[in-house]
């Protein structure tokens, strides 16, 4: 039995809830038209900043809010399921800034439900671990999930379809994607602010690698590296066509990201619809020109503006939140990728 | 198989080597033989098990059939054919560049878990340890893999997917890869060049409790004569934790077993069975 489901629900975890039964007979036809209507080319786009002192603010009103402010009609969301895509990378019990923190999921996850999600539920193919329990045990993922009777997905293990790669910056013609994704209407990318020593940065694109099931995959997803990251990112973005980014700046790393960096206090949780702007946009805070990122430079015109002057910017102003994240001259991937 | 459930090639073996384990005899034996069949229907024509017939690439479950099918006649032309497959497959390795971020050596050739990827600790720990079980210990390949194992582990003890240092930085352990190393190494290496990870594993163990790493855990240990005392009760700990975390799936039950089960580890406990035989 493959489906390693964990649900949170009726009290206790019930690993083997059909998500998949339950959910999938009637997502055929609204779900899929739904998100391939989301990747439409936007010449502009809506980021939402705003101010997040600590996770112990009400961040579930603080993301409600942003759907309004980012143009969000209730009515989009109500009846839908969600899939809110963390970033958990590693379980190392004294490391939380590695992934996304849990009151940001748990916050998404309630901000969602309150605008009438019909479902929400959380996945992740952790890159680096295949013990996805230790992870969720670690972060204290697992403890706010079960709290909140959200099911987790743990798409390492999931089942494959495969669909024609819509990128093609790879070499690869088609990408097996989790039948998870088949099942619901959004897919949420909830993503840390963080450097990365071999992308840059990594925000809510390269969060989507996460989807990618390492049983088809690998730990780590290593065709990816082999075909290239930056044109990886583009590819499993324009695949999986993602409806909604949020990224936890709260606490970033700066350094050797993703793992090895050290916490970085940016006070702020980004979000929007469209994962490139919201992602320049990070990036900005964090000091960094986003023009100078190989892949959301790329991603210009065919997933998203990342100009500042195509990028309608709620909320705080960049400036009034700027952190430079400390970049490492010898990481070939962050020379010169700072923001004048 | 459970209602509405698939086929995995990588549970069934898991599920056949824990009934093996569990000694159960006659009234296991006709469902062990069953998953062994069910694996070899599904072995491809150059010999390789992969996660599924559409994925032909990722073909990291070839270790675990030859495995399942240890100790077992009916399948020993599977078998044979399964080895060869490993034997001339290896991930990609490659001189690297003098100002390359990677500490680890990347000529080293071990085996990878899908086509056309570099080697890593997890499908090289298992490859060495289906060759080792089917007698290639001195085999070149086997040899080759174990150094590529001495190569990954961290200096500070532990291993972790198969990064050692990027950057100059060394990387974290991780308690299931270092148990599956140690697994695969012992009985090859001097102890004091796992000392080390031996007491990284040991502070893991004490407290864990999901069964990946705890079952590879004292796997590892006893691998190296040192299975924990409490293991019975850690054991019953991390089945208990399925009340939050849901039923464990095939793979996690069967692994916890043969952590139970085997004395000094998997390898040790493959053996016993070819010589009880």
């Amino acid at each position: 039995m493959r489906n390693r489901t964990i649900a949170g629900m009726r009290g206790g975890w019930t690993r083997r809830e059909v998500l998949f039964g339950s959910l999938g007979g009637f997502m055929a036809s609204s779900g899929f038209s739904f998100l391939a209507g989301c990747t439409k080319r936007k010449e502009s786009a809506d980021v939402l900043i705003s101010k997040l002192a600590t996770y112990e603010t009400d961040v579930a009103s603080v993301v409600f809010a942003g759907f309004r402010e980012l143009g969000v009609q209730e009515a989009e969301i109500r009846g839908k399921r969600i899939l809110l895509k963390p970033n958990l990378v590693e379980p190392h019990i004294a490391a939380g800034n590695i992934n996304t923190h849990p009151l940001v999921i748990r916050g998404a996850a309630e901000a969602f439900l309150r605008a009438g999600a019909s479902k929400v539920l959380v996945a992740e193919g952790p890159g680096h671990s295949r013990d996805s329990l230790l992870m969720l045990e670690e972060s204290g993922l697992g403890e706010v999930l079960r709290e909140d009777r959200i099911p987790f997905v743990d798409l390492n293990y999931v089942p494959g379809y495969t669909v024609e790669n819509a990128g093609r910056r790879t070499r690869l013609h088609h990408l097996t994607l989790p039948v998870t994704l088949r099942d619901v209407d959004w897919v949420v990318s909830v993503a840390k602010m963080k450097t990365h020593h071999w992308a840059g940065v990594t925000l809510s694109m390269k969060n989507l690698f996460g989807v990618m099931p390492g049983i088809y995959y690998g730990w780590p997803k290593n065709l990816f590296h082999w075909e290239g990251i930056d044109r990886s990112i583009l590819d499993i973005n324009q695949t999986v066509k993602p409806a909604f980014a949020i990224v936890d700046g709260v606490i970033g790393m700066e350094g050797d990201g993703p793992i090895m960096g050290t916490p970085k206090r940016a006070g702020v949780i980004v979000m929007g619809r469209n994962l490139p702007a919201v992602d320049a946009t990070c990036a900005r805070i964090m000091g960094i020109d986003p023009h100078k990122v190989s892949y959301l430079e790329a991603a210009t015109g065919r997933l998203g503006p990342i100009r500042d002057s195509d990028i309608r910017q709620r909320g705080e102003a960049i400036a009034s939140v700027r952190t430079d994240f400390a970049l490492v001259e010898k990481i070939d991937a962050h020379r010169g990728l700072r923001l004048s | 198989m459970l209602p509405g459930g698939t086929y995995s090639p990588d549970a069934t073996a898991w599920a056949v080597l824990a009934l093996a384990a569990t000694g159960s005899g006659g009234r296991d034996r006709g469902v062990i033989e069953s998953g062994r069949s069910r694996i070899a229907a599904s072995q491809g024509g150059d010999g390789r098990v992969s996660i599924s017939q559409s994925a032909p690439d990722s073909f990291w479950p070839t270790s675990l059939g030859i495995l399942a099918w240890h100790g077992s006649e009916k399948h020993a032309e599977q078998r044979s054919r399964a080895i060869d497959f490993l034997l001339r497959t290896s991930g990609k390795h490659w001189v690297k560049e003098g100002r390359s971020p990677l500490a680890h050596d990347t000529s080293i050739q071990g085996w990878s878990w899908t086509q056309d990827t570099h080697s890593w600790v997890e499908p090289t720990s298992l490859s060495i340890l289906a060759l080792r079980i089917s007698g290639l210990d001195d085999h070149i390949r086997v040899r080759e893999g174990i150094r590529l194992l001495e190569d990954r582990q961290l200096p500070a003890g532990g291993w972790n997917y198969g990064n050692t240092l990027v950057y100059g930085k060394e990387l974290y352990p991780q308690p299931d890869c270092t148990g599956l190393a140690l697994s695969a190494l012992a009985g090859c290496i001097p102890r004091p060049e796992v000392e080390k990870s031996l007491k990284y594993l040991q502070s893991q163990v004490t407290r864990v409790r999901t069964p990946l790493s705890l079952g590879w855990g004292i796997l590892g240990l006893g691998a190296w004569g040192q299975k924990p005392g409490p293991t019975t009760d850690w054991i019953s700990e991390c089945m208990s934790r399925q009340e939050k975390h849901g039923a464990y799936d095939t793979t996690l039950v069967s692994l916890l077993l043969l952590a139970l089960n085997s004395r000094e580890g998997l390898g040790a406990f493959l053996g016993n069975r070819e010589r009880d035989r």
